[in-house]
């Protein structure tokens, strides 16, 4: 359908746009030109900048979510499965440094509706650490929010060093990832144990 | 010296603003207005929002640093001192929405400079963590784990700011103190301690 390519177009150029020029510095008329529509067009779609940048942000965690999860689903084991989601994770990012740049870097210049998209897509990648709760020895009794702030840990650690290096080296996170993941279920002796077992 | 008060006047009523409207809502003039100051004075300061906002923000952190380091001292147990840390901190913040919602959610919307000061102001807060490495028995920790830690205190921090709950952060203590102790001496210690704390409120 003409229509949908033209949305999935649009949203792939938003993306593109705003991780080169910055949100603030994008204009319709950039986003118009890079997807080759009108503005008519456009604004049939979209109120306005703010709401195609968010579209464009869902689908691209949408994407991101859904291949973490798949490499998390192949492997056997949460902590065989945990390494093959944050290694899925940190390929992902590292093949669109600038997109990974924004989506956890710049995001928050976007305004509070981004920053509360960039929260909530965290929060699609719990049920991967909540594994842990049955995994874990006593895991069912560990804080509710143990999952949410192992991500906080995780994400920290991708910020920082997007913001620092870019996406150069992320795939030497792994390690750190890895421990930050299962330290609050395993705790620290077996998760470095299991991460040393299952680097390759 | 007077100019030096109106100084102070104009980064505190920069906190309070960005704190209320958020980073990029906030206008030279609502600073001035707030501050109850003149255009004038404000540009004998600072050349612009930006750079009055980096001034604001390191003022902010060294108060909170102020006070943590005034509920911890060296006398304190490595836990004691991670407790009344964590505890000063939550306090604070839920005492003052504005200057929370400014030091945790703000600053990252408000470019480079500012990342760099959170991430400064974070490694100085952290920096009494690392009596924690002497908790494990001298096993191999990652270099990074006082950041695993802050990541996950304040990406806790940051969700509550950002729905409106700054009030209610103190009930989170708790949890916070499990974040910060499970990478050094793991969940069945850090959830003793976390129970210990909640006993006790």
């Amino acid at each position: 359908m003409i229509a949908r390519s033209q949305r999935e177009r649009l949203l792939e150029a938003a993306v593109r746009v705003v991780a080169r020029k910055g949100y603030a510095a994008t204009t319709v008329a950039d986003l118009t030109k890079e997807a080759g529509i009108s503005r008519t067009t456009f604004y049939e779609m979209f109120d306005d900048k703010e709401v195609c940048f968010l579209a464009a942000y869902d689908a691209a965690v949408e994407a991101l979510v859904r291949r973490v999860t798949a490499a998390f689903e192949v492997e056997e084991g949460w902590p065989s499965r945990t390494r093959a989601g944050l290694e899925a994770l940190l390929e992902a990012l590292s093949e669109e440094p600038e997109l990974a740049r924004l989506a956890l870097v710049g995001v928050a210049a976007a305004g509070p509706a981004a920053q509360r998209r960039y929260r909530a897509a965290l929060q699609r990648l719990t049920p991967l650490f909540d594994e842990g709760r049955d995994f874990a020895p006593g895991g069912r009794s560990l804080p509710a929010n143990t999952s949410r702030m192992a991500i906080g840990a995780v994400a920290g650690l991708i910020s920082d060093e997007l913001a620092e290096n870019g996406a150069d080296e992320l795939p030497k996170l792994l390690s750190d990832l890895l421990f930050a993941t299962l330290v609050p279920y395993i705790g620290p002796a077996a998760a470095a144990r299991e991460v040393g077992e299952t680097s390759r | 010296m007077a100019t030096d008060t109106r100084r102070d006047l104009i980064l505190a009523a920069m906190i309070r603003v960005v704190g209320t409207k958020g980073y990029r809502e906030t206008s030279v003039a609502d600073v001035i207005e707030e501050a109850g100051t003149s255009r004038t004075t404000f540009y004998k300061h600072f050349e612009d929002k930006h750079e009055c906002f980096l001034a604001a923000y390191e003022m902010l952190v060294d108060r909170v640093l102020a006070e943590v380091s005034t509920n911890c001292n060296g006398e304190q147990s490595w836990l004691e001192r991670v407790e009344n840390g964590l505890a000063t901190l939550v306090k604070l913040f839920a005492l003052d929405p504005e200057l929370a919602r400014t030091a945790v959610v703000e600053v990252a919307a408000a470019g480079a400079e500012a990342r760099q000061l959170h991430w400064n102001a974070i490694a100085r807060f952290t920096e009494f963590l690392e009596g924690g490495r002497e908790m494990a028995d001298g096993r191999e920790l990652p270099e990074n784990i006082s950041l695993m830690s802050a990541g996950a205190v304040s990406g806790l921090i940051f969700d509550e700011l950002l729905a409106g709950r700054a009030a209610q952060l103190p009930a989170q203590l708790p949890d916070l103190l499990f974040a910060m102790l499970v990478p050094y001496i793991g969940p069945r210690a850090a959830a003793e301690e976390m129970r210990r704390v909640a006993d006790a409120r």
